[in-house]
């Protein structure tokens, strides 16, 4: 099993009267790429600020691969590097001269300032001045920046703002190898839905300082339920045969039949049906996206009120 | 050592920086301003003494005291004369004649001027003018101190002075005689004759235990001081230093000594708000400050790194400046600059001028602390740059003024305490240099308590300051 080295346990905060982060407890492990997800000023950055240490929590651990960031600091910013809001440095410095600042507080050499500026694709343009790169670029020595000590807890907030698409593949792909191949736990927030499902392995809602939900994304993995649309001409026998030969509860909805199988067992079912005449027009399997968790969640969460 | 680290950064930060650069030059052309002015004051008044000097040839002189002494004796023949004047004209006739007769001009303030007043003195109580009136004619200066003497014997002998007023008198005619003061009024003997007066006043204050100057008794410690002053000012006979205190006004470096510490000193002051006043308020609007925050450093420390790194700053400023005001000096003027005196132990010591002019401008400097100091906590609870460093810039520019406002209109034992009346540690370190500011401010009860109390009314000031600032830094939240 992975090992877990980010943990939020019942974090509170309140801004005046205002409950910004209410109970929120979660965890990361190696080499995941957790995704938050929340409608602005659902309070991602917030959670953010405080997991870094950046502003004080009310109540609640956070412990990042261990240690406690408010008792034993020094060592859980060891493990972690972050972006927050912007990624701002000196502007009248060079790239290199900031992520040398960096290193000299962190005891790294500059082989490994060389080694991150090819990560992200910014060697050769170290000498230049920060106020002149690109949002994009900025970005990216941001994340060279935090990349520098190898955290093994990556936070970025709202990292691909400003980004181009193919500025979003490549950090996409970067965060991706980190996590997978080095095991650094990336934890990222964003309100951009296609951007998370294509990024992360797992997703928590958050909605009005709440965990709404959290879940797993699929990746085409065994024993994964699916949700699949049938349409037929027959609806009464095939919502008996679902019956009686899965033991599958079907839902209709006008002439849709709407059934959650194992996705190993689909090819089965269609071939039953096929074989008992039911008059399949249609087999649309609907995609789990992340849009419905987060409409679901959200929506489910506003009914409640 | 992550301090140490941090402060690293910090200075890198901070000499990267473009207006870092600027404010560089702007303390070396202030340096070269203060240069320009004195340069011009030489000039002008060197115009000055010329133009004097071609006034009073010894012809004009000569016509002057003829139409004098024609004028007085046309008065005495008016009979309507009244005793009294009658007495001044007489007088003043008498001192015209012995001056058109042996060539003594009226302007000067010389030995043969003292002695034809008391000639006058003489023939008006009737006296015999003989030997006196020798001493004139032969016009030798030791003869006139021996005659001096003479006299001191006789009023010793008649009782009419103590025996500790003969010893000091005849101490002041052997030092006028051994350095020849009074014999020659120019410049150069012109500090030496405020220089005796200065041991004639203090011998005085000791001998009568009263201060001439205050109207008060003296006290213990003020006897030393007065003690001290005199092996002082006789050190300065003896060795030829003569003191800027003292009025010699030819020495153009001395000038430049005490008027470019004063302008550079404001420029460096002003300098370090504009960056103290910045600290934490710059890097919160810019976002930097997380790029402190997010490293392995408690924020104690990152705070201790960037005042650590503002001291060094005013250190290396003051460093630069005073090297380069002695490099001035020594280049654009001739004179010997001011080598300060000090007594200790009853024993007189000498700081050379390159030494004196470094501690003098880093005691001059100790204020720009506690002004740092007051910016970097506007800084840090209201976080906002323009806020601190104007404050802090009104506070440094308007303080002088208003306490000497203050001091004038509340006379209450309290006052002393206000730390803007303790920041003048010049006079304090330096009490036998010259100050301009208390030349121009002057010098009270309140400004003129010790320099521990100063110091330790200065430190609580500045504890206060950094607990505030390190509470703030470290409680709230960064972003």
């Amino acid at each position: 099993m992975s090992k877990v080295v980010l943990e939020l346990e019942n974090v509170n905060k309140t801004f005046g009267r205002r409950k910004v982060i209410d109970n929120i407890s979660l965890s990361v492990k190696e080499g995941e790429v957790y995704g938050f997800l929340g409608p602005n000023g659902s309070g991602k950055t917030t959670t953010i600020k405080m997991i870094l240490n950046l502003i004080n929590r009310d109540s609640g651990i956070i412990k990042v691969n261990g240690y406690d960031t408010k008792k034993q600091f020094e060592q859980a910013m060891e493990c972690i590097g972050g972006i927050v809001e912007n990624p701002d440095m000196y502007k009248y410095m060079s790239g290199l001269d900031n992520l040398k600042l960096h290193a000299r507080l962190r005891n790294i050499d500059i082989k490994r300032i060389y080694e991150v500026l090819k990560l992200v694709e910014l060697n050769g343009r170290e000498n230049d001045k920060v106020g002149k790169y690109s949002l994009g670029m900025k970005q990216r020595l941001g994340l060279a920046l935090t990349l520098l000590h190898k955290p093994k807890v990556l936070i970025l907030d709202e990292p691909t703002n400003g980004l181009d698409p193919a500025g979003i593949k490549k950090l996409r792909d970067i965060l991706k190898e980190i996590a997978h191949k080095e095991g650094v736990a990336v934890f990222v927030s964003s309100h951009i839905l296609a951007e998370m499902q294509q990024m992360c392995d797992k997703v928590a809602v958050l909605d009005n300082g709440k965990i709404v939900k959290i879940e797993e994304i699929s990746d085409q993995k065994e024993e994964e339920t699916e949700q699949v649309e049938l349409r037929v001409k027959n609806i009464d026998k095939t919502i008996k045969i679902l019956k009686e030969k899965f033991n599958i509860e079907a839902k209709t909805e006008k002439e849709i039949i709407n059934i959650s199988l194992s996705t190993k067992l689909l090819p089965e079912v269609v071939k039953e049906l096929a074989i008992s005449d039911v008059e399949i027009k249609a087999v649309i399997p609907k995609n789990h996206t992340l849009e419905d968790i987060f409409f679901d969640a959200t929506e489910k969460e506003n009914n409640k009120k | 050592m992550k301090i140490f680290k941090l402060f690293i950064d910090e200075n890198i930060k901070t000499w990267k920086k473009l207006s870092t650069k600027i404010m560089i030059i702007a303390i070396i052309l202030s340096l070269f301003a203060v240069l320009t002015l004195v340069k011009f004051m030489e000039k002008t008044e060197e115009n000055l003494l010329v133009y004097n000097s071609d006034n009073s040839t010894g012809e004009n002189e000569k016509e002057f005291l003829e139409r004098e002494i024609d004028f007085y004796e046309s008065q005495l023949k008016n009979e309507k004369l009244d005793e009294e004047t009658r007495l001044v004209t007489e007088r003043n006739l008498e001192m015209y004649k012995l001056y058109l007769e042996y060539d003594i001009s009226p302007y000067n303030n010389t030995w043969e001027n003292e002695l034809v007043d008391y000639i006058v003195e003489q023939k008006i109580n009737g006296q015999n003018t003989d030997e006196t009136v020798a001493l004139l004619k032969n016009k030798n200066y030791n003869d006139y101190i021996e005659y001096q003497k003479k006299l001191l014997k006789q009023q010793l002998d008649n009782n009419t002075i103590s025996e500790q007023e003969y010893n000091d008198e005849l101490t002041i005619l052997e030092l006028k005689g051994k350095y020849e003061i009074g014999k020659n009024y120019d410049q150069e003997s012109y500090w030496k004759r405020n220089t005796i007066q200065k041991i004639e006043t203090a011998q005085n204050s000791l001998r009568t235990g009263i201060n001439k100057e205050t109207n008060k008794l003296i006290n213990a410690e003020e006897k030393k001081d007065l003690e001290d002053s005199i092996k002082l000012n006789m050190y300065r006979l003896e060795n030829n230093i003569p003191d800027s205190n003292n009025g010699s006004n030819t020495n153009y470096r001395m000038r430049f000594e005490l008027l470019a510490p004063m302008f550079s000193i404001a420029v460096i002051s002003i300098a370090i708000i504009v960056i103290a006043g910045g600290t934490i308020s710059n890097e919160i609007s810019t976002g930097t400050i997380k790029f402190w925050a997010l490293t392995p450093n408690k924020r104690w420390k990152i705070m201790t790194a960037k005042l650590l790194s503002i001291l060094f700053y005013i250190i290396i400023l003051v460093l630069i400046t005073s090297l380069l005001s002695v490099f001035i000096a020594n280049v654009f003027f001739a004179e010997d600059g001011e080598t300060y005196l000090y007594c200790q132990n009853g024993e007189v010591k000498e700081i050379g001028n390159t030494l004196y002019t470094i501690e003098y401008y880093f005691v001059k400097a100790i204020p720009i602390v506690i002004f740092a100091l007051f910016a970097v906590m506007l800084s840090t609870i209201t976080r906002n740059t323009a806020v601190a460093v104007s404050f802090s810039v009104a506070l440094y520019i308007g303080n002088g003024i208003a306490m000497q406002i203050i001091n004038q209109f509340i006379t209450k034992d309290w006052v002393k305490f206000i730390p803007f009346n303790n920041l003048n540690l010049t006079t304090k370190i330096f009490p036998n240099a010259t100050d301009m500011t208390s030349m121009m401010f002057g010098t009270n009860f309140a400004t003129s308590t010790s320099l521990i109390f100063s110091l330790a009314v200065l430190g609580v000031c500045a504890f206060l300051m950094l607990v505030t600032m390190y509470d703030s830094f470290n409680k709230r939240d960064i972003i």
